[in-house]
């Protein structure tokens, strides 16, 4: 079942680029009726994850360049998860909760783009090669674009280091 | 190697991508620039954070939206034109047209009702055959009526020439 296996990694992609959960149903709403629509376009002989992903890529970014000028902030962060981690202190743990939440609030600096190279990249794991087949790009725009938007987000993280040193 | 080029290999150090030569050279440099040494820290920090966001279960709610998808798709084979508003009140005479009829056919009170037409029409009919036989009588009296009258007429011309003689 279709909603069984991708349900949850396409709100969670849309709620990584979109930053708000409202939105991001919303959004996963719109492309699950897409992906019923364009299921009769689909070639079974290329891989089903990648072409959902390039569907959902495509509407997410079209939505938010219609929309940009009414978006409003990314939800607060909230990481119902707080695990410390075994092999560092409390300090340090604090610092990681931290960072999470600085790079969570930064996302939105990223070019929609960046944005989703980056949230593919870093947050689902995927290689770079699945980057580049699901996005149509070569693989060096891909390992430029990650690049690009990791020190945008370094960027930030050293300037909060900065302010507290 | 200036700061702006090693930036360029920051992601690809960081994920051992480059070769010995590369890594050799970005190695002296963060260890003679500390400026990109911390940015290089804040870079390692940033993914580390990307990648420990956490996951969102989809919410109860939006599964049942995208579980009711599949059916609101499946009605739509019906062509479009025959769900234009407009063609609702068609649909309703025609839905209340076929219930009455069912009524007269199936059903043992429409029997009755269906018979009961029956003696209707019968009762009318023989009221027309009546009024029908009764104008064809009145027709011959007049016609009796009529040849009474023209012989009277002759009668009369037959006497007046009787007279004048």
């Amino acid at each position: 079942m279709l909603i069984n296996a991708y349900a949850k990694k396409v709100f969670n992609l849309a709620y990584q680029f979109s930053g708000s959960a409202q939105e991001a149903e919303d959004m996963t709403q719109e492309i699950f009726l897409k992906l019923y629509s364009s299921l009769r376009k689909y070639d079974f002989a290329k891989n089903f994850t990648a072409w959902l992903l390039t569907l959902s890529r495509n509407h997410l970014i079209d939505e938010y360049r219609r929309t940009k000028w009414e978006r409003t902030q990314r939800d607060e962060f909230n990481n119902k998860v707080i695990a410390q981690d075994a092999f560092s202190g409390p300090e340090r743990s604090i610092v990681r909760e931290e960072n999470k939440k600085l790079v969570w609030e930064s996302l939105d600096r990223l070019s929609p783009e960046i944005r989703m190279t980056v949230i593919l990249r870093d947050i689902h794991g995927q290689t770079y090669e699945e980057i580049a087949e699901s996005l149509g790009l070569p693989v060096g725009t891909i390992k430029s674009r990650v690049n690009r938007g990791r020190l945008q987000l370094a960027r930030v993280i050293k300037d909060r280091q900065g302010e507290w040193t | 190697m200036n700061d702006a080029h090693l930036e360029d290999l920051l992601s690809a150090y960081l994920e051992g991508e480059l070769d010995e030569s590369q890594s050799a050279d970005v190695r002296r440099h963060l260890a003679s620039c500390s400026d990109c040494r911390l940015l290089f820290e804040s870079l390692k920090d940033a993914r580390e954070a990307l990648e420990g966001l956490p996951e969102l279960e989809p919410s109860p709610a939006l599964l049942r939206k995208l579980y009711a998808i599949p059916q609101k798709r499946r009605f739509r084979v019906v062509p479009e034109f025959l769900l234009r508003p407009s063609l609702q009140p068609v649909f309703a005479g025609a839905t209340a047209l076929l219930v009455f009829v069912s009524f007269l056919a199936f059903s043992s009170g429409g029997r009755a009702f269906q018979k009961s037409i029956n003696r209707q029409l019968h009762v009318g009919y023989s009221k027309a055959e009546k009024l029908y036989a009764k104008a064809g009588s009145l027709t011959d009296e007049m016609g009796s009526y009529k040849q009474t009258i023209l012989g009277s007429l002759k009668n009369i011309k037959l006497l007046k020439k009787g007279e004048e003689e």
